[in-house]
């Protein structure tokens, strides 16, 4: 490849840190990843998603992931009764990478219609800029107005997903329980959920893994009298 | 006889459930009071997002004239805006320009274009050369459309839509050239030109009122259990219009200290003289006829 100004290159080597952790963080939620996606080679990198003259190419970026089977058990709700054979509430994630000045709501309504045509359960946006103030609480109500795709929409700012904030040695491991678990935590210790310690959704490890209010996360961590303690967030 | 019993009436036990519930309801009351005070609040806020989120895509014609919009157009805009913020309004002009729009609503152009593509822009202003944003200087396409939408933000109201006590407020005017057209697609002005308005109807209404009022003094009569055609208790005397006016005998005057010089200074509390003291000292000299506490003369009436 020819040799591009400092500027550009800067940025594909950004676009490549970020577009491993999206990988990565995918991977952790449970989708299926392949992991040579995770990492990348830089030079591999910037042939695929780089243009001729060393620019990136977000649009390429783009990219559709399918939860596992492990990840469909766990967002199945138990069996009732009433719903003998419950659906996972996950599906089709898809990932959008938007290199826009500016993210407003004419983008937002944009990707939403992108999701609900090509039926994804869910979808992440990458964008450079903080959201414009009302695509936030557009983003915030979207549940209230009643057309996004069932399982959401989220948002992440690039320069949050420059580095993996789950490798870093203070963060502790995060492990999501399913509908199952969680009920035989609560018997187990006789417990309400609203009695377990909490964490918030806007959390940054929270949303990471793209937890949702009522689920509760197992954190394990290193203790130096206990060897490993683990301990337990209802996700708020 | 059985023994009676030492331990307290379960009647009293009885009675308690029904005090608790009362306070649970009231309780209830208050939850339900506040909850739906929230609820009003989500609900006028998903209101002003789906107005700007309608509003981004006006006007409804490609080939709309600022200057004259629409009636249609116009009117939606206008009742939409209402429940605005100021904020809300700067909100809707950003998401437009996101959209390479005008930040005016009723304009279909696209947003204005800065000399160049630097962050901060120098302007020739009457002050001088001014340092502004590029994103201020191409919120707008035209001077004029900005001047026709800052008109409408100025009339918005500080007070969040769930705040206000009743309706959400005034009318919002817009700045347009066909004015008349606007007010005819009002609903309200166009029930009054359909009603016929009789000449004289100035005596026939007050006419009315007199009598609507007679009707309403003899509703009350019966409600204070009088038989029509009897004497009325009310009695009309009890307010007059009649106004006395004070006069004054002579010019008020200022007090003066009373200008005994014996004997009664040091008898005096805080000014006045006991009567057991000054008894005595006209006993003394009884043919000194001038009281101190003639201060009443002077007074008007």
């Amino acid at each position: 490849m020819a040799e591009s100004d400092p500027k550009a290159r800067q940025e594909l080597l950004d676009m490549w840190r970020i577009y491993r952790t999206t990988k990565e963080m995918c991977r952790d939620r449970g989708y299926n990843v392949l992991p040579e996606e995770c990492d990348i080679k830089f030079d591999d990198f910037s042939r695929k998603f780089g243009t001729e003259s060393g620019m990136i190419n977000r649009g390429q970026m783009n990219f559709s992931a399918i939860p596992s089977e492990d990840m469909v058990r766990k967002y199945t709700p138990p069996a009732t009764a009433k719903t003998p054979a419950p659906e996972a509430q996950i599906g089709t994630l898809w990932v959008e990478f938007n290199g826009d000045e500016a993210f407003g709501m004419k983008h937002l309504r944009d990707f939403i219609t992108h999701l609900t045509t090509g039926s994804y359960y869910s979808g992440i946006m990458i964008v450079v800029k903080p959201l414009s103030g009302m695509a936030m609480r557009a983003l915030r109500g979207a549940a209230q107005l009643g057309n996004g795709p069932n399982g959401g929409v989220e948002v992440f700012l690039e320069q949050d997903l420059k580095i993996n904030i789950t490798k870093h040695e203070l963060v502790p491991t995060h492990l999501l329980l399913s509908a199952e678990e969680k009920q035989q935590l609560l018997k187990r210790y006789r417990l309400k959920e609203t009695q377990l310690p909490r964490i918030q959704v806007t959390d940054p490890v929270a949303k990471y893994y793209g937890l949702r209010r009522g689920q509760v996360v197992k954190i394990i961590r290193k203790s130096e009298t206990a060897g490993r303690y683990a301990s337990y967030r209802w996700a708020i | 006889m059985p023994p009676k019993s030492i331990l307290k009436k379960s009647a009293v036990a009885a009675n308690a459930p029904p005090a608790a519930r009362a306070v649970n309801g009231r309780h209830l009351e208050t939850a339900v009071h506040h909850a739906n005070v929230l609820e009003q609040r989500k609900r006028v806020e998903l209101d002003i997002l789906r107005s700007v989120m309608e509003l981004m895509d006006f006007p409804s014609q490609a080939d709309a004239d600022s200057t004259r919009p629409s009636p249609s157009d116009a009117q939606r805009f206008r009742q939409a805006v209402v429940a605005f913020q100021p904020s809300d309004y700067d909100a809707l002009i950003e998401e437009r320009n996101i959209a390479d729009k005008c930040g005016y609503t009723l304009c279909p152009r696209p947003k204005g274009k800065a000399p160049s593509t630097a962050r901060k822009q120098f302007v020739e202003t009457s002050k001088g050369v001014q340092i502004v944003d590029r994103k201020k200087l191409e919120m707008w396409c035209s001077d004029d459309c900005a001047r026709r939408a800052l008109f409408v933000k100025v009339q918005l109201n500080e007070e969040p839509a769930w705040l206000r006590q009743g309706d959400y407020g005034t009318d919002i005017e817009l700045m347009v050239e066909n004015a008349e057209e606007h007010h005819k697609t009002l609903p309200l002005r166009l029930k009054k030109e359909v009603t016929p308005a009789p000449q004289d109807t100035e005596e026939e209404d007050a006419a009315a009122a007199w009598a609507a009022r007679d009707d309403a003094l003899a509703d009350l009569a019966i409600e204070r259990g009088e038989k029509p055609g009897r004497l009325s208790k009310a009695n009309k005397d009890l307010i007059t219009d009649k106004i006395k006016e004070r006069v004054t005998k002579f010019p008020p005057m200022p007090p003066s200290l009373p200008q005994q010089s014996s004997g009664q200074s040091h008898m005096a509390i805080e000014g006045h003289v006991p009567k057991s003291a000054r008894d005595a000292e006209q006993a003394k000299d009884s043919d000194d006829e001038d009281d101190e506490q003639d201060w009443d003369k002077a007074l008007p009436g």
